[in-house]
């Protein structure tokens, strides 16, 4: 009895040892899962894909799915495979050929095929929603056999595998999203209702999966176990809405977030000094610029292209770098951070002697009045008031004598794009990360036509034919020597000045490894990693 | 008059001022010369004239004003306040989800505003012209007058991230899990689900951005109560209570605060409904999930069916907190009772 009795005891020591032993492995399990706290100013109403364009939901489509190609880690500098093994483009530019991998699962374990591209494709163009207009070059698609797409587009388009690196074009799942309410049809923007299912979870082939998303509270991705490519570091991913900058900052230095996104320069300045915190800083993508509308009527004095020269090489641009850190000088409205986009060094430089040269034979040379629109608001930590306040103190040298005009910012959105605005500070990133998005600030684009009224009868016809080949051009060398020459002639003749690209700033935890900003998609989660 | 004759009375006048707030929303909302096309769509899909005419169609802006409005006052009576242009979602069910984060911070808020409110308003009138009155009068003034958003900043810096006191901001810790939804308040929710950890943590939450909020509204209730408190100590009845040897504090709280407290009861429906409605900025700061997030974004959207959506709320809100005042009154003043 005493035998067993003991026997029972060692048992039941066993069992609780046992029991202990297991509990301190789950819970030494639980202490192991790695989760990077990102703090954003969520901007997203959706993270359907063809419902979804928005910084916030290029960041987390970028993970949750793929694209047929993409660009590299920290630029546009080149496009590189991703579902698409490879590709080719019929001689016209107007049929491409992708080869999909064969290796690739859906988050629900589902192998990727050709279906699945043409379906997530139709679906964004018929939805007639936000991110819509990208698929707009394509005019027909087709599951040439199980791995292979075949897209014919309505014209030649160069910059259309940069188009396709957008997260829009993110491929989903077409059986499941098919049997949430989702279809590609053509009438899909009044039929398709796959979009709450897809604002809570994802179909796709990305390192996370979607887990949770709460609306301006938070959004929850877990790793993807099953990736096709290499395994991110992170096993849970949550992203808290913080829409203040300030509360951002508080935030990081108390250690209850790894990253802030969205830091103003006044935040930045904060955290210089602390050893805890690394600080990135570099060129954003919104280019500032003035508008010079071309119609007499409407922009008086400033229609006048000799003006225009006058206002370029009036403007302190060392003074707008200094008063943005990490800011840099644009030498042209294309974005900076594109291949071939004239950057600092081949930027205007602010000479007044000139300026006051081209004012005098303009036929002003005691200056005039003119009012200055702009919205009134804070744009990326930029406040477009102090910038209109030197940009008003630097055409008073030339003898301009600038009224501002801040208007809330519909009302002089309205102003704008209708083109009723004769002078006018406005700013603009590119919609599409390649050359082409420039030629909407020259004669035949929307920018230049509409609110700059700058139109295609106001150039020579040498200029006219420029652009037209620059829409067109495949060639990577010839459209960088067509670009480099639009550009240059922009310096002199545009109906716009553009004068400063602010910083992105984000600061993070210095314990994070692999941050990478990108003008596509922001930030790549699945790039970061923890040191100890 | 009967409790139901007045109650009835009540909700009759309420359903005119309902209809007139929709139509001041809805002239305001479309006063402003902008188009939503450019506030909801991206710069490139203004080129495509298909997709802008699909969008007005889809929202009913091809309609002339008075048919959209017809329109949304009919799926209104039918209990439908649209869909959202910005998040493609019933209004409703928005207002189901943003509105809880912010009942449950109004709520906490004004219940500290009342009781530090009330408590600063009695030592105030009692000790009158004393050290501790000047020093309450001054905190009230402070309270009324200091930016909510900087000591909201304030508050975070130093209490949250450098002394580690009261909790970030949020709802909840980054890392704990939601409560399962029930009524979106997550300190009842967690409570009905049993999650005694995650109900700390949403209290502990809560206490920052209660206390900011409810020291602006104890500064304008300490302010009342003390007047009001002083007028009625120095009328006839207290002066006869204490005539008949009654003890002072039995005085004050029986014969002083109950009679004092009826112009704060008349305050707190308004400021209520100022805390629900007007939290925009310190829902910003502390990252509170809230309606006031929610009405700013429309409005800057020109979302029209949001913008609606909250103007009715809010309205609503304020009727509904009168209401239940003018029920109160009932219960507390004869006067109203046997009028």
């Amino acid at each position: 009895m005493m035998k067993l009795a003991a026997s029972t005891r060692i048992s039941a020591t066993s069992f609780l040892g046992a029991v202990l032993l297991l509990a301190g492995m789950v819970f030494s399990l639980a202490q192991a899962e790695e989760v990077l706290v990102i703090g954003h100013a969520e901007i997203t109403e959706a993270y359907d894909p063809a419902h979804a364009f928005n910084p916030t939901s290029g960041m987390i489509n970028r993970v949750a799915y793929d694209t047929l190609v993409t660009f590299p880690d920290a630029d546009a500098s080149s496009i590189e495979p991703l579902l698409a093994a490879s590709w080719s483009i019929s001689d016209d530019g107007l049929v491409y050929t992708f080869h999909l991998r064969d290796d690739v699962f859906f988050h629900n374990g589902a192998p990727l095929t050709a279906e699945d591209v043409v379906f997530s494709f139709n679906r964004l163009k018929y939805m007639r929603a936000q991110p819509s207009f990208l698929a707009d070059p394509i005019a027909s698609l087709e599951a040439v056999d199980e791995r292979t797409v075949a897209i014919t587009l309505v014209d030649a388009r160069p910059s259309f595998l940069a188009e396709l690196c957008n997260t829009a074009f993110s491929v989903v799942h077409a059986e499941t999203v098919r049997a949430n309410g989702g279809t590609d049809a053509e009438d899909a923007g009044e039929t398709d209702t796959a979009m709450r299912f897809l604002n809570q979870t994802s179909v796709g082939t990305g390192p996370y999966i979607l887990e949770s998303w709460s609306p301006q509270d938070r959004t929850t991705l877990v790793r993807n176990p099953d990736y096709w490519g290499e395994q991110p570091y992170f096993d849970r991913v949550i992203i808290v809405n913080i829409p203040e900058a300030a509360t951002q900052r508080v935030a990081l230095v108390a250690g209850n977030i790894d990253l802030a996104t969205d830091l103003t320069p006044d935040q930045v300045v904060a955290l210089e000094g602390n050893d805890d915190i690394e600080i990135f800083l570099g060129p954003g993508r919104w280019t500032h610029f003035l508008l010079l509308n071309r119609d007499p009527e409407i922009g008086g004095p400033v229609s006048n292209p000799l003006v225009g020269q006058a206002v370029r090489y009036a403007l302190d641009y060392e003074g707008y770098r200094e008063l943005w850190a990490g800011s840099v000088t644009p030498g042209s409205n294309m974005w900076v951070g594109l291949a071939g986009a004239f950057g600092q060094d081949q930027a205007v430089e602010r000479d007044l002697d000139r300026a006051r040269a081209y004012m005098a034979e303009a036929g002003y040379p005691d200056g005039f009045e003119i009012t200055l629109h702009y919205p009134d608001l804070t744009w990326a930590g930029v406040g477009l008031s102090t910038n209109a306040q030197k940009l008003q103190a630097d055409l008073a040298e030339i003898g301009i004598t600038a009224r501002l005009l801040p208007g809330e910012v519909q009302v002089a959105l309205e102003g704008y794009r209708s083109g009723v605005q004769g002078f006018g500070y406005w700013f603009w990133g590119p919609d599409k990360l390649d050359p082409i998005d420039f030629l909407e600030f020259l004669p035949g684009g929307k920018v230049a036509g509409e609110r700059a009224r700058w139109t295609e009868d106001m150039v020579d016809d040498e200029i006219m034919a420029l652009i037209a080949r620059a829409g067109v051009e495949t060639d990577p060398d010839a459209r960088l020597e067509i670009f480099a020459q639009l550009q240059a002639y922009a310096q002199q003749d545009s109906a716009f000045v553009p004068f400063n690209v602010p910083a992105v700033q984000t600061a993070y935890s210095a314990t994070l490894e692999g941050y990478l900003w990108h003008p596509q998609w922001g930030l790549d989660m699945a790039l970061l990693s923890r040191t100890n | 008059m009967p409790l139901y004759q007045y109650l009835l009375r009540r909700v009759i006048f309420a359903i005119p001022l309902v209809l007139g707030i929709t139509v001041v929303a809805f002239l305001i909302a479309n006063a402003i010369p902008a188009d939503p096309i450019n506030a909801n769509l991206p710069q490139s899909a203004l080129n495509n004239e298909q997709l802008v005419a699909a969008f007005r169609e889809k929202w009913g802006l091809d309609q002339p004003l008075h048919v959209q409005y017809l329109t949304y006052l009919g799926n209104l009576l039918q209990g439908d306040m649209g869909v959202s242009i910005r998040t493609n979602q019933p209004v409703l069910d928005d207002i189901r989800q943003f509105l809880p984060a912010t009942i449950e911070l109004a709520t906490t808020a004004i219940v500290v505003g009342l009781l530090l409110g009330v408590s600063f308003g009695v030592v105030s009138a009692v000790w009158r012209n004393s050290p501790l009155d000047y020093l309450v009068r001054v905190f009230a003034l402070i309270g009324v007058s200091f930016p909510v958003f900087l000591l909201a900043l304030i508050g975070l810096s130093v209490l949250h991230a450098q002394l580690g006191w009261v909790a970030g901001p949020g709802r909840l810790d980054f890392l704990v899990q939601r409560p399962p939804h029930v009524t979106g308040l997550y300190t009842l929710d967690s409570l009905l689900a049993g999650q005694w950890g995650t109900f700390r943590n949403a209290a502990y939450h809560l206490v920052l951005p209660s206390l900011v909020l409810g020291l602006y509204v104890s500064g304008i209730i300490a302010r009342i109560t003390r007047s009001s408190l002083l007028e009625v100590l120095n009328s006839d009845f207290v002066r006869t209570a204490r005539a008949k040897g009654q003890r002072e504090f039995f005085v004050i709280m029986r014969h002083g605060l109950s009679n004092a407290l009826i112009p704060v009861v008349t305050l707190l429906g308004v400021l209520y409904g100022n805390l629900l409605a007007g939290a925009v900025l310190t829902e910003a700061i502390f990252a509170w999930p809230g309606i006031g997030r929610y009405a700013y974004r429309a409005s800057t959207s020109q979302d029209f069916p949001a913008i609606m959506g909250v103007s009715m709320l809010i309205a609503l809100i304020y009727v509904i907190a009168n209401f239940i005042v003018d029920l109160m009154y009932f219960f507390i003043d004869p006067r109203i009772r046997y009028a």
